[in-house]
């Protein structure tokens, strides 16, 4: 495969220069794993639609534009006050980042409770970084994690959230504010939660823009959780209309780990949501499900991959998304249980409702199998609004328009009524709201 | 109240009513009766505005006004009111949620002041009470995993709460047990008075013992074959059908 020069050596040049700067420079041995990080960029270039795993998803408009890596980025001014309708709750323990830099001044981490620590990537010590830097456990094609290896290379801030033995955090939120610039720029955070054994936490990651123009968010989120800890993790991808939000996470259950992921995707132009999820010892849970909502020419892909590589395993995953205008929305599932991994238990689901002639949705799910006792069912549906319900509320005197509000409110509802916090729940359901108030419109 | 002349609907390019006549006059009470796929629910739904019940000659007077050209929703804020024969299963929508925007359309319509939650909650509770039904049933979604007569007294709930002017009722005593036959008529005479029009389509006279008809048409194969008061509707039950068609064909 012949690989586009022109849109990935401008970045190539940019690491050139900021290779020194960036943190942790100076340690061998990450030097090492940024060097070949970019030099894998360089090999492989932005993923093509002829790798599998992004078929559905063309980058051309994302490499269309040269993004500026800056690793040390003017200080926009900014006030608390301006953060505040963005917040989980108006006390929880927030760490902002601004342009792609922790900023403690707009921060509020001064009760986080003993036994748990909550820092940017600047203070991270080498350990923190080693766990950070680690690839994915679960395998795929490496041309398609091009855009983690970009972050690797470029990673310059983050944060790291540490949960000792039996620690609580409820909750912690990660705000992303861009505050896009007349050039393009680029953010490439690199998040890291590890939960030690039975702690239990809540992290919810928010990306916002405070500001209109083009920008990238390229994040990567890195998340251990050892035996009997759990960690309840949202995130709201409601970045600006013009900008672009590639997100990898990666997540290692250990024996009984629980993990819980609930994601409302609504912002940017092309987004893509990716999680690889190792069930890597017996009797881990994890429970993934989310909402799309696409207008306009937005491209909002959802991609999980699932590897159940112990016995006794439970999975799920259940997505919905509602896609107006000539909007597209893209689910795919993989899901695999190991030789060994007898009594997995692995469901997905994805439901689409199209709201114009012109909204497509894709829906992709994948199993392979190698276990012979196990459970295992997946369902897609894409499809208008009930016509029948339509009517009968019609025939009620609802007018149309909010006859189709209260149907597509009902629908994205079956979900969030299942997150298990109460202001989780509050604030996606106001997220969503907001978002059917405009978007949902013909 | 209501006036159909000469109706003739085609449903998916295929003609079901072929020139029905109608006239429901205000305070009356009118039973449509007629076999099986005769069009009874084609003319509910044509009323109510139903997409893909395409009037192709004819009309249709409510009140003076051209019923055809309204949306289902403009002819439901005028006072029809349709009756499902199959009431629609709405999942993750609350019986409570569905019905105040229902009642509150119709409210701005009419120039009443819209109800806030505890004045609906009071007025549905109400009602709720006058039909035997469960409370609880306003947190349900609406109609799911409602039993076929728990749908037909949502029906009658549905219609009290929304005042109709116009009330269709689309064989909503099939399938109901005797007290929840007596309740839906008893809902069904509140409804009686000046300014109001039911039409009743039924099957069976037992519901005709509670709401007395003041006129009992048939309806076969598409047109009123025959019109007459309530002894029409007993005459049916004993002798069935046949003979009325036979002798409309000749
Ligand atoms: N979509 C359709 N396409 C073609 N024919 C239809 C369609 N819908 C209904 N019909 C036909 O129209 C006729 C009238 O149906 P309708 O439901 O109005 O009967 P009905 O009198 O209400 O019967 P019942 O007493 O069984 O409720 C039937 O022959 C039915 O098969
Ligand atoms: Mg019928």
């Amino acid at each position: 495969m012949s690989v586009d020069i022109t849109s990935i050596d401008p970045y190539i040049r940019q690491f050139a220069v900021a290779r020194s700067l960036l943190p942790g420079a100076g340690f061998a041995w990450l030097d090492a794993k940024r060097d070949a990080a970019i030099k894998r960029f360089g090999s492989n270039g932005f993923p093509t639609a002829k790798v599998e795993a992004w078929k559905f998803t063309n980058l051309n408009p994302l490499t269309q534009t040269t993004f500026h890596n800056v690793v040390v980025p003017s200080q926009p001014a900014l006030t608390k006050a301006a953060l505040a309708p963005y917040r989980l709750t108006p006390d929880c323990h927030l760490v902002v980042f601004v342009n792609g830099q922790f900023r403690p001044d707009l921060s509020a981490l001064d009760h986080v409770p003993d036994g748990t620590r909550v820092v940017g990537l600047g203070d991270a010590d080498e350990d923190d970084l080693h766990a950070l830097i680690a690839p994915p456990s679960v395998a795929a094609d490496s041309r398609a994690r091009s855009l983690l290896d970009l972050n690797t290379a470029f990673m310059n801030d983050g944060a790291v959230v540490h949960l000792g033995r039996g620690a609580v955090l409820d909750p912690v939120q990660l705000l992303f504010v861009a505050i896009p610039d007349s050039a393009p720029l680029a953010f490439q955070p690199r998040n890291l939660i590890r939960a030690e054994a039975g702690s239990s936490a809540t992290v919810l990651e928010t990306y916002v823009s405070l500001g209109v123009g083009a920008y990238w968010t390229n994040v990567v989120t890195q998340i251990a959780i050892a035996p009997n800890a759990i960690l309840r993790h949202y995130k709201l991808q409601a970045e600006g209309g013009s900008a672009f939000h590639v997100a990898a996470t990666s997540v290692r259950l250990e024996r009984q780990a629980a993990y819980r992921m609930f994601a409302v995707s609504l912002g940017a132009e092309l987004g893509r949501n990716e999680f690889d999820i190792d069930l890597a010892a017996t009797d881990a849970t994890a429970r993934l499900a989310g909402v799309t909502l696409a207008c306009d020419a937005q491209h909002l892909d959802t991609t999980i991959r699932i590897d159940h590589s112990k016995p006794r395993g439970t999975s799920s995953q259940e997505f919905r998304s509602v896609v107006a205008g000539h909007a597209h929305a893209v689910f795919q599932g993989r899901i695999r249980v190991a030789p060994d991994a007898q009594k997995t238990d692995a469901r997905q689901s994805s439901r689409n409702l199209l709201l114009s002639a012109a909204a497509a949705a894709d829906t992709k799910p994948e199993l392979e199998i190698l276990a012979d006792d196990v459970k295992c069912s997946h369902g897609a549906t894409v499809g208008d609004l009930d016509r029948d319900a339509l009517f009968y509320l019609q025939a009620r005197g609802v007018d149309e328009a909010d006859a189709r509000s209260i149907l597509i409110d009902a629908f994205l509802n079956e979900l969030i009524e299942g997150i298990g916090g109460q202001a989780a729940r509050a604030y996606f359901r106001r997220a969503c709201d907001s978002w059917l108030a405009k978007g949902s419109r013909p | 109240m209501l006036n159909i002349e000469d109706l003739h609907v085609e449903v998916d390019g295929k003609e079901i009513l072929h020139g029905l006549d109608l006239r429901v006059p205000p305070g009356e009470v009118h039973a449509m009766m007629g076999p099986n796929g005769s069009g009874k629910s084609t003319l509910a739904y044509t009323l109510a505005g139903r997409e893909g019940y395409a009037v192709t000659r004819g009309r249709v007077l409510f009140q003076g006004q051209d019923l055809t050209a309204m949306k289902p929703e403009e002819r439901a804020q005028e006072g029809v009111f349709l009756a499902f024969q199959y009431p629609v299963e709405i999942p993750g929508v609350s019986n409570a949620n569905f019905l105040k925007s229902a009642v509150n359309a119709v409210r701005r319509h009419r120039g009443q002041p819209e109800l806030d939650a505890i004045e609906f909650l009071k007025l549905a509770r109400q009602r709720l009470k006058l039909l035997n039904m469960d409370e609880a049933s306003l947190s349900r979604p609406v109609n799911v995993g409602f039993s076929g007569g728990e749908k037909k007294r949502n029906e009658i709930f549905q219609m009290w709460m929304l005042d109709p002017r116009l009330a269709i009722l689309d064989e909503t005593d099939s399938g109901l047990d005797i007290d929840a036959l007596k309740i839906v008529a008893e809902g069904v005479n509140a409804l009686r008075g000046p300014g109001r029009a039911t039409l009743l389509i039924t099957h069976y006279q037992r519901l005709l013992d509670y709401v007395v008809p003041d006129k009992v048409h048939v309806l076969a194969a598409g047109r009123i074959i025959k019109s007459g008061d309530k002894e029409l509707a007993l005459e049916l039950e004993a002798k069935g059908y046949a003979d009325l068609v036979k002798a409309a064909a000749t």
